[in-house]
């Protein structure tokens, strides 16, 4: 069992909500979802590959039949699975730094959440929430989300230089080479191992 | 806040001396009564951060703990144990994490450091060598006297001297000791770029529990501490690093790769570091030195990233940047309040002036002392994922051109534009420009901790 | 759809474990074992089957208790958490695992509730649907690569590196015909499988160190 594969370590985390605050929490994301500035601030964090927020209402846990016997709850859940580059300390210090005000507006409708700051308490409490992974697969072990953002940026920048290349004379090619090196330069970090977790 | 009691917190910690030259010695506790005894005696040595009114004194006397030494005074053991636990194991023990791997691992440090034995670290700064010696010789009475600790051995340090003065220059040539953050209560003066930086863009104190123990940190709450709070307010945690350099293989680097390179030897080693030999950060003077930036408080330090995202004038993994980003990863530089950390040492060995003949074998490099309220959240941080790593700055595995544990492998690429004077360059098959000989991690305590200690005062809770 | 971010799926799955008082060890017990060995690189089951950019399996025992005042309650069946994060449409997706690795699919899923079985592919479908749960929001990093355009992104960044530090200050004829004969190099090179730790240097850059 690991939380860690690679560069990557798996969140899943999970707390209850009155029911009637599920509601206010639909309401947010809906916002969220439509509002670009506000991804922003996790897309400019860049170390989140993906992330996912499921609300599972009391009464809509999956139920077969088949002898299973259906759930009786009081709370709804909030479901949280992360995927992030980085250690779990490095994660929560840097959310609790700058998406303060974002989290304490998705997890203040849960019981018991201490609000996201300061930062003791608010990893107290996702430690307590956290539930282990069992089995973590990444295609790209060696690689963060920075990475493949860089690794996309050359294969664009490289495709379309070798498309122009060979009708160029080597003075325009030369030219044109310049250019994908400074296109491509902030971009060409090597993968690999990930640091020891501590 | 408030005011910080300068006569409760040791001087090393509250500022840096400025005195040319010192010995660190290493201390072994025999006996735990008498090593008390050492240190009551100690007591009224030990230089606390009172302002020097009559002027700088002629020396100055610190001391710091490892956790042995803290067990060797027979502190109890709940105490002991509620010590961070990257204290509790020691630097040797956290090596692979910091990545002291390969040329810089444990077993190839200088032998006082491959076991256990190192207790205390006591620190004389003076003046000059004669008030050096006079005030270690008054020491190595005060052990012997009392018997309280054998000195395993003492560390030589010296700023590097050109035309018979004291200089900031470390062996490779680069002026150094830029770097330090301002703390809330601590500096007299605070100076632009050296604290963190404020969304309008001015800059101001870290929280004062950044460095000392016992203060609000920049998350407002106090850092994690031992117990009793008494034991631990007013002091912070030490680690100290003895980094050779090996200044030929620097040399030759340097050389091979200046005559690919367009821009020329000395912007060549400008972007290895983020700053010209002088001390010009190429921020501010990408084409050339500049010794009225250099030289002036309110420039040197004064400069952000944000206009530069794609390293042209400074490269994305130059030394400077990665260790001190700035404003580099977004946020207001709010990701990187934290991680911060306060440098004290100088360098040891003899200098070679550039043109004088040098090797590496010669034993040269820089005694690298941090302190920080915590180990393993700023300099194990910075180590680990600014020197050793480069995620953060979008770097994958890259490490620190200067400082990392390359093994002759990896690249520092010096990002640049389309002019002939500031091309883009890779250096690749980088070698090991420092290695790590060893150190540890100490605790510095308070005066009134120091008094707790030699009295065998803790309670344990 | 709050499930889809650009072309990239957020998969999520409860599927009810069996509680079978008889089973030793226990059904949960059981999936937990054969996840403990289960190889997470490339013979994982998600490499072997096209689509998965990442993928987790969790056994969620019970709800946890944040202490009082909240109430207490507990889960009455213990749930198998699929997340995967994935290429394309879900039918496709689900389909290709089945097709690919239905043994460990059988391995794992057999220990809960109605599973029924691999061979059947739209059984399966139709299983892991009524399992599934809607993400409420849903972020994704890249939201328009597929697993193997990442690959070989990734693959190409590398060799571009390589190529650029070992041919500084050629002239530029030379320059041209070896950047030609590089892109061509890399276009014929096999896509690196997914869950390895990258490619050994397989790609020849050429220049002055090789």
């Amino acid at each position: 069992m690991s939380n860690i594969n690679g560069k990557i370590y798996a969140l899943n985390a999970i707390t209850p909500m009155k029911p009637w605050k599920t509601l206010v929490l639909r309401g947010f994301f809906f916002l969220l979802g439509h509002i670009k500035p506000l991804q922003q601030d996790l897309i400019n964090l860049s170390f989140i590959e993906f992330a996912r927020w499921v609300v599972l209402p009391r009464r809509q846990f999956p139920f077969l039949g088949n002898g299973q016997v259906k759930e009786e709850l009081q709370y709804d859940y909030l479901l949280f699975f992360s995927n992030f580059n980085g250690t779990w300390n490095q994660y929560i210090d840097a959310f609790s730094a700058v998406l303060s005000k974002g989290l304490n507006l998705v997890w203040r409708w849960s019981e018991k959440f201490p609000g996201a700051v300061p930062v003791t308490p608010f990893k107290e409490y996702i430690a307590r929430v956290q539930f282990d992974t069992d089995y973590y697969y990444t295609a790209y072990p060696h690689a963060a989300a920075n990475d493949l953002k860089s690794a996309h940026i050359v294969q664009a920048s490289l495709d379309s230089l070798s498309q122009r290349a060979q009708a160029c004379t080597p003075e325009q090619f030369a030219d044109a080479y310049l250019r994908f090196v400074l296109e491509v330069q902030a971009h060409l970090g090597e993968t690999g191992e990930a640091p020891i977790v501590f | 806040m408030s005011k910080l009691n300068e006569t409760d917190i040791q001087g090393f910690v509250l500022r840096g001396y400025n005195l040319p030259v010192a010995r660190y010695f290493f201390l072994h506790f025999e006996d735990a009564a008498r090593a008390r005894m050492l240190i009551g005696r100690l007591l009224h040595h030990v230089t606390t951060g009172q302002l020097w009114d009559g002027g700088k004194p002629e020396s100055t006397v610190n001391i710091a703990f490892t956790q042995q030494g803290l067990a060797a005074l027979e502190l109890p053991d709940a105490t002991l144990l509620s010590f961070p636990v990257e204290f509790q194991q020691g630097m040797k023990k956290r090596a692979g994490i910091l990545g002291d791997t390969g040329l810089n691992s444990p077993e190839r440090w200088d032998e006082l450091w491959r076991d256990d034995r190192v207790h205390a670290w006591l620190g004389i700064n003076a003046q000059s060598p004669a008030a050096l010696d006079h005030r270690c010789a008054a020491m190595v009475e005060l052990l012997e006297e009392t018997g309280g600790a054998v000195a395993l051995a003492a560390q030589e340090a010296a700023a590097v001297v050109i035309d018979g003065k004291p200089t900031t220059r470390e062996h490779f040539g680069f002026t150094d000791g830029f770097g330090n953050p301002d703390y809330l209560g601590v500096g007299r003066s605070s100076q632009p770029g050296q604290g963190k930086l404020l969304p309008n863009g001015s800059w101001a104190p870290l929280a004062t529990g950044e460095l000392l123990l016992g203060y609000a940190d920049e998350a407002g709450e106090l850092p994690v501490a031992p117990m009793p709070h008494i034991l631990a307010s007013n002091g912070t945690f030490m680690v100290y690093r003895k980094l050779h350099q090996n200044l030929a293989t620097f040399r030759a680097y340097l050389d091979e790769h200046a005559a690919l390179y367009g821009g020329g030897k000395e912007k060549l080693a400008a972007k290895f570091i983020g700053r010209w030999r002088d001390g010009t950060p190429l921020e501010l003077s990408p084409d050339n030195p500049d010794s009225s930036i250099a030289q002036d408080p309110n420039r040197s330090t004064n400069f952000t990233y944000g206009a530069d995202p794609e390293g042209m004038r400074c490269p994305i993994g130059a030394h400077v940047r990665r260790v001190h980003p700035r404003d580099a990863f977004g946020f207001n530089g709010k990701l990187i309040d934290r991680r911060r950390i306060t440098r004290r040492g100088l360098p040891y060995g003899p200098f070679a002036a550039e043109g004088e003949p040098a090797s590496d074998t010669e034993e040269r490099g820089v005694i690298f002392m941090a302190l920080n309220a915590s180990i393993s959240r700023q300099f194990e941080f910075v180590q680990q994922q600014w020197i050793e790593y480069g995620n953060d700055p979008h770097l994958g595995n890259d490490k620190d051109m200067l400082m990392g544990n390359h093994g002759g492998r990896g690249k520092f690429v010096v990002q640049g534009d389309a002019s002939a004077a500031n091309p883009p360059f890779i250096c690749s098959k980088l070698p090991n420009f420092v290695e790590l000989r060893g150190g540890d991690y100490f605790f510095l305590p308070s005066i009134t901790a120091l008094g707790m200690l030699a009295m065998g005062l803790v309670d344990p809770r | 759809m709050p499930n889809k971010n650009g072309t990239v799926y957020g998969l999520t799955i409860l599927s009810p474990i069996i509680d079978d008082e008889q089973a030793t060890p226990s059904h949960d017990l059981q999936i937990r074992k054969y996840l403990a060995t289960l190889p997470t690189g490339e013979q994982s089951p998600f490499a072997l089957a096209p689509g998965t950019h990442l993928a987790r399996l969790v056994v969620m025992d019970d709800v946890i208790y944040v202490g009082m005042p909240a109430c207490e309650e507990h889960l009455k069946s213990k749930y198998l958490v699929f997340e995967s994060n994935c290429d394309g449409e879900l039918d496709n997706y689900l389909a290709g695992l089945a097709a690919s690795v239905p043994e460990h699919l059988d391995a794992i899923w057999s220990h809960c509730v109605g599973y029924p079985g691999a061979a059947n592919q739209q059984a399966f479908i139709d299983y892991m649907k009524a399992c599934q749960l809607e993400t409420t929001f849903y972020f994704a990093a890249v939201n328009d690569k597929s697993v193997p355009e990442t690959l070989r992104a990734l693959q190409t960044q590398h060799a571009v590196a390589d190529f650029i530090a070992d041919h500084q200050g050629m002239e530029p004829a030379r320059l041209q015909t070896e950047f030609a004969r590089f892109v061509a190099e890399l276009k014929s090179a096999p896509v690196p499988r997914p869950g390895s730790m990258g490619q050994p240097r397989s790609i020849k850059t050429g220049g002055r160190n090789e």
